[in-house]
């Protein structure tokens, strides 16, 4: 389903900021598959999930999606095949628009926009019908701005708007970070359920190792932009989350190794 | 009425305008500057469209796509290249100007003739008056339009487009093209804008490359007034509210106009009060959150609400409040604010007669005392230091206007005070006072009512009284410049009384009056007629004893000193000086500058008598003398109706200045106004197309008589604006160039007036006989000017014509000039030439010193530019311009028609030379220009 080759994002490059955000990754996901990526901060998780989105264009490399090389194409262009729930609850829904209006936006994902009345009372029915999934008594709130709904409330809307047209491709960036841990266990399970009843193929980026484990087929790890660890399914039910974090452990201890190691090296001899 | 439903109407066509501004500023989050040019592209597009015969509607069409293209140019600037979207308006708006001047191919285009969508409205009117015709039109396109714009902003686009602006992280994750969006959006706000300068144009008559200037800031006004009154989240609502700030924005103009607020302020009032209602709601929801977080409580969506109803709610009042203290308060009657100070020498029959006809009159105007105005009405029982300590007491209590009655308070009065206005009356001679050289000429702070007193009138009620042969007697100070002029007036009108003979004397000071009084008894005098003179008055008791004793009746022509002891008096009603000194205090109070009311006199004669001085000397009084006597009691007759004239000038500049005072200065000259009992009212539009519009709905609304406007544009919207009232034009470069006229005499019907080309030609004229060798003349002008366009067309007819080589460089503003002087320089010119351009006029300085440095001699349509520096001047002489434009108004006011009298060409040519240039060049000025010359430079 996804394709990624030698992949490579610097940002400010040739500056005192640059940033070696994607150092050559290369994936490859099958249709349906549910993978969660863990990573220590500023392992380059997000960039992997905008470059995926389009927000941020490679360097180089090449991405493929259901067999369609789509490394050139914009982000509003790939909105077609993939859909995304943002970590800030703010970011994904318009505030001072309506709950339908902006359901309305997300179910034209892919389509043309005509001018054409927007909420027809058979969306709007249609509308009622999938908020109703959420459990989170919206049904009759259909007209009130998303701005007056609580985080966790409008964080549970943005992963109905990004399922509402089944999207190739979910891309979910550490959605439940921000949120309270009630919250955060609400969006997770329906998170789980969405993907699970629409059989969707999904990148999930998270912080929680717990979640990692227990959510999905497959874990990546990253680090340094690098892709470091690749855990499938039955290797993933013996782990702990405490296995993961001597992963972690080790990796620090050697990395501080060589990083030290290389830059003498390089001292000695330029 | 009209002067609020034309307010309405603009509200209408520029509600337009506060769509796209909303559009722009609201739903993409954008601050669009390219309005203020793309205004204008409607404009631009709309008016060469209608005259080439284009059909209106696609006109229109032209004027929406044409004002998008630009819209989109900015938005594309803005998202293609990364440029800050502020500048990407600013870049496009600055390009918009040479594109707007390209498609005009002039700065100005009229239409007062042409057919229109505004001309094709009125046709289908079936009979309403025109203006309640078009608000209802308006009323119903706008309300189709609201209906439309509303349903776009509810369709899959419309929703699209508004997430784009409100969350455009969103609106690309669900696919939406931004970029394109945006670009969408500001190109629909663009055409919507461009419609607005369409309709502006087609309403006003014109086109001109100014109007869009603060396009911008309006826009942000109405959309901002709107939401502060109909704040809502329907989209519906949100529309409407667009199209209600329009309206009430408008509204606030008229009022402020209404009201006499001086239009300078106008723009002011605007910045600050869309300030305030920007930063108000945020400051009480900062002030809301700052408290509920004390209380340990976060601020919850409907507290939020709540904030900012509260916050629409203040805002209100505190726009109320600004107008209450901004206008005037006499519009809100029971909030007195407004305090004048009135103070009279003493308790003395006419100084009360004046203090009760200046608060009479002021009642009448809706000044009620303890209402909405506080006077401190003060006598200061004859003692001139109690006068000082009143007047510390208005300064204390701070007064808006004082009022003094009699001379010696006004003396004290403007010695002492010199910011706060003062009108005086009852004054015979300000000028002795040192109020003033001249009607116009006066104090800053000062104005007021004044007389001397006709001595036909005196002489009348001298023969009543002393019936047959007599000798009367006067004495005068000949070093007194205003008694010489007095006696010589006594002396021409005794020759016209056969019975009468004049007896004279002399004095050099008040100590000789007494003695000069019994020389004049001893030559045999049957009395004595005093005329005004400050010295003899000043030893008037001396006067009075010596005729007691000789029982001879004192006549005077000072109704102040008759309770001194004198018989009669003839002067003015003071009455009345109250009444006038009420007009022009109305005045001051509705915003006008004292320095600008040209000082009045007295309207109405008084002669009054004093019963028990007759009754000593034996003099029967007779029963016509007594109807005629104000203190024997009865007033005279009430006026007949007056009549207004309005005079409307564009802007403030130099020449303006001048024809307006000439236009002043011979209306008053003439007698005209006093004969017609005609008031002038000077009106100024700040140079703002909108505030002219409103100045002439106001006109007519309040129903002048008579119209005269100074400067083309003034002409323009006032040919537009009425098509009733008499009006007279002048200082206008091309009258026929405005679409008025076609030739002299073929004009629009309530209209005429006085047309000044420059006398391009003649300074012209000039170059080539003071050097015959030159070659190439240089001239720098801007094309956006009307008149400097006219101008740089005759020069070169001229040029050709006296075989010159003409080398032109444009400049859009005045720090190009310099450059574009450097370009001709370099490119090698003999002579220098500017004309009637204003842009240019404000470098003169700096040209003329560079041009002194390269020899170069520089010659200008303006003499005043030898005192800046230039070498030879023909000019038109504007204060000429507006002489000859208020004898053509008198005319009218004659009772002639406009339509019959053609417009005059009429250019007074005057000339400026500077003979310490002419040295520097070698030049000899034939005599004949230095003999014609009004300025001359040595």
């Amino acid at each position: 389903m996804i394709q990624l080759q030698s992949i490579h994002k610097t940002f400010h490059p040739e500056t005192l900021n640059e940033v070696r955000a994607l150092r050559g990754i290369d994936l490859q996901i099958r249709r349906g598959e549910f993978v969660t990526i863990i990573g220590t901060n500023g392992s380059g998780k997000s960039t992997l999930l905008n470059v995926l989105a389009g927000t941020v264009r490679p360097d180089s490399g090449k991405i493929v999606i259901g067999g369609k090389d789509v490394t050139r194409q914009q982000e509003h262009q790939r909105a077609r095949t993939i859909a995304r729930v943002f970590q800030n609850p703010f970011l994904g829904t318009a505030p001072d628009m309506t709950i339908a209006e902006n359901l309305l936006i997300a179910s034209l994902r892919g389509k043309r926009r005509h001018l054409r009345i927007g909420l027809s009372s058979a969306r709007k029915n249609r509308f009622r019908e999938q908020i109703s999934r959420l459990e989170m008594q919206l049904e009759d709130r259909l007209d009130h701005l998303i701005g007056t709904l609580s985080g966790g409330q409008r964080q549970a809307v943005s992963l109905l708007m990004a399922v509402l047209n089944k999207p190739d491709v979910l891309l979910l960036d550490e959605h439940t970070a921000a949120l309270d841990p009630k919250s955060a266990a609400q969006v997770l399970a329906l998170t789980r359920s969405f993907i699970e009843s629409e059989n969707l193929t999904a990148f999930m980026v998270t912080h929680s190792m717990s979640q990692a484990l227990d959510l999905g087929d497959r874990t990546l790890m990253m680090h340094k932009g690098e892709m470091i660890d690749d855990i499938s399914a039955e290797e993933k039910k013996r782990l702990t989350v405490d296995d993961l974090l001597d992963k972690f452990a080790d990796l620090r201890k050697a990395e501080k190794l060589t990083d030290e190691m290389l830059e003498q090296l390089r001292r000695e001899y330029r | 009425m009209e002067l609020w439903l034309g307010a309405i109407n603009l509200g209408f066509l520029y509600a337009f305008m506060a769509m796209g501004v909303f559009i722009t500023f609201r739903i993409h989050d954008f601050p669009d500057i390219t309005v203020d040019g793309s205004f204008v592209t409607g404009a631009a597009m709309t008016a060469v469209g209608i005259v080439s015969g284009v059909n209106p509607w696609l006109a229109l069409s032209l004027s929406f796509l044409a004002a998008a293209a630009a819209g989109a140019a900015t938005a594309l600037i803005h998202t293609r290249f990364a440029v800050n979207g502020l500048l990407a308006g600013i870049l496009v708006m600055t390009a918009l100007y040479s594109i707007n001047l390209h498609i005009m191919g002039r700065s100005n285009i009229p239409l007062l003739s042409e057919p229109g969508l505004i001309a094709w409205a009125k046709n289908l009117n079936p009979g309403l008056p025109s203006e309640i015709w078009l608000c209802l039109l308006f009323g119903a396109a706008i309300a189709v339009f609201w209906f439309l714009i509303a349903l776009f902003f509810r369709t899959d686009f419309g929703i699209s487009m508004r997430a784009t602006g409100n969350n455009p992280a969103m609106a690309a994750a669900s696919g939406i093209p931004v970029n394109a969006m945006k670009i969408f959006g500001v190109a629909l706000a663009n055409g919507l804008v461009g419609v607005s300068g369409s309709l502006v144009t087609q309403y006003q008559g014109f086109a001109d490359i100014g109007m869009g200037v603060g396009s911008i800031v309006f826009g942000l006004a109405a959309v901002i007034i709107g939401e502060t009154l109909l704040p809502a989240k329907s989209i519906w609502i949100q529309a409407l509210s667009v199209i209600a700030g329009s309206i009430v924005f408008r509204l606030m103009v008229a009022l402020a106009l209404y009201v006499g607020l001086n239009p300078i302020d106008l723009k002011l009032m605007t910045a600050l009060f869309v300030l305030l209602i920007l930063i108000a709601p945020k400051w009480i929801a900062r002030r809301r959150q700052t408290s509920a977080a004390l209380s340990g409580l976060s601020l919850t969506p409907s507290g939020y609400k709540k904030a900012r109803l509260v916050g629409a709610l203040i805002v209100c009042a505190l726009a109320a409040a600004t107008a209450v203290v901004f206008f005037r308060p006499a519009f809100f009657a029971g909030k007195p604010t407004i305090r004048v100070g009135i103070v009279q020498l003493s308790d003395h029959a006419v100084l009360n007669m004046t203090r009760n006809g200046f608060l009479e009159e002021m009642a009448d105007r809706g000044y009620q005392n303890g209402e909405n105005v506080i006077f401190y009405i003060e006598d200061a029982g004859g003692d001139m230091a109690t006068v000082n300590s009143i007047l510390d007491k208005f300064l204390q209590k701070k007064v808006d206007l004082i009022v003094t009655i009699s001379t010696g308070c006004t003396q004290a009065a403007i010695n002492k005070i010199k910011e706060t206005p003062i009108v005086f009356a009852t004054v015979a001679n300000p000028f002795i006072i040192g109020a003033g050289q001249s009607d116009t000429d006066h104090l800053p702070n000062v104005t007021g009512v004044y007389g001397a007193i006709p001595m036909d009138r005196m002489m009348e009620l001298t023969g009543a009284l002393l019936p047959g042969k007599i000798k009367i007697g006067c004495i005068w100070d000949p070093a007194q410049v205003n008694a010489v002029f007095n006696v010589r007036q006594l002396q021409a009108q005794i020759k016209k009384h056969p019975d009468i003979r004049f007896v004279g004397a002399t004095v050099t000071g008040s100590a000789e009056v007494q003695q000069a009084a019994q020389a004049l008894v001893h030559k045999g005098i049957d009395a004595f007629v005093l005329v005004t003179d400050n010295i003899v008055f000043s030893a008037l008791d001396s006067i009075i004893k010596v005729a007691d004793i000789a029982k001879i009746p004192v006549i005077l022509s000072d109704i102040e000193r008759l309770s001194d002891g004198a018989l009669a008096a003839c002067g003015y009603d003071y009455r009345q000086s109250g009444v006038q000194a009420a007009h022009l205090a109305d005045r001051i109070l509705k915003g006008e500058n004292p320095a600008d009311i040209p000082f009045e006199r007295y309207k109405k004669l008084t002669i009054a008598v004093n019963p028990d001085v007759a009754a000593r000397l034996g003099i029967a009084l007779s029963a016509k003398l007594l109807a005629q006597a104000t203190l024997a009691g009865g007033h005279p007759q009430k006026d007949g109706p007056s009549k207004r004239l309005a005079v409307f000038v564009f802007s403030d500049n130099y020449a303006l200045e001048l024809s307006t005072q000439g236009i002043l200065d011979e209306l008053r000259r003439s007698g005209v106004l006093k004969k017609h009992r005609i008031t002038v009212d000077v009106k100024n539009a700040q140079n703002d197309y909108a505030t002219a519009q409103a100045i002439i709905q106001d006109i007519v609304r309040q129903q002048y008589d008579y119209i005269i406007t100074a400067s083309s544009l003034a002409l323009q919207v006032t040919a537009n604006g009425n098509k009733t009232i008499p009006h007279i034009f002048g200082t206008v470069t091309d009258p026929y160039r405005m679409g008025v006229a076609k030739t002299a005499r073929d004009h629009l019907p309530n209209l005429t007036g006085v047309a000044t080309f420059q006398p391009v030609e003649s300074a012209v004229s000039a170059m080539r006989a003071l050097f015959p060798k030159a070659k190439r003349v240089g001239l720098i002008w801007n094309p956006a000017e009307a008149n400097s366009e006219a101008c740089t067309l005759k020069a070169r007819e001229a040029a050709k014509k006296f075989n010159f080589e003409l080398v032109e460089k444009t400049v859009g503003r005045t720090d190009e000039v310099k450059d574009a002087l450097a370009a001709l320089l370099n490119s090698g010119i003999d002579l220098f030439f500017t004309s009637g351009d204003n842009t240019v006029i404000l470098a003169s300085a700096t040209l003329a010193q560079i041009l002194m440095e390269h020899n170069i001699p520089y010659f200008t349509n303006d003499p005043a530019d030898i005192e800046r520096g230039a070498f030879f001047s023909v000019g038109a002489d504007y204060h000429s311009v507006g002489v000859e434009t208020a004898k053509m108004a008198i005319r009218v006011i004659h009772g002639e028609s406009p339509k019959d009298i053609p417009i005059r060409e009429y250019v007074p040519e005057t000339i400026g030379v500077s003979v310490k240039l002419a040295d520097r060049y070698g030049v000899k000025i034939p005599d004949a220009y230095l003999a014609k010359a009004a300025v001359i430079r040595r």
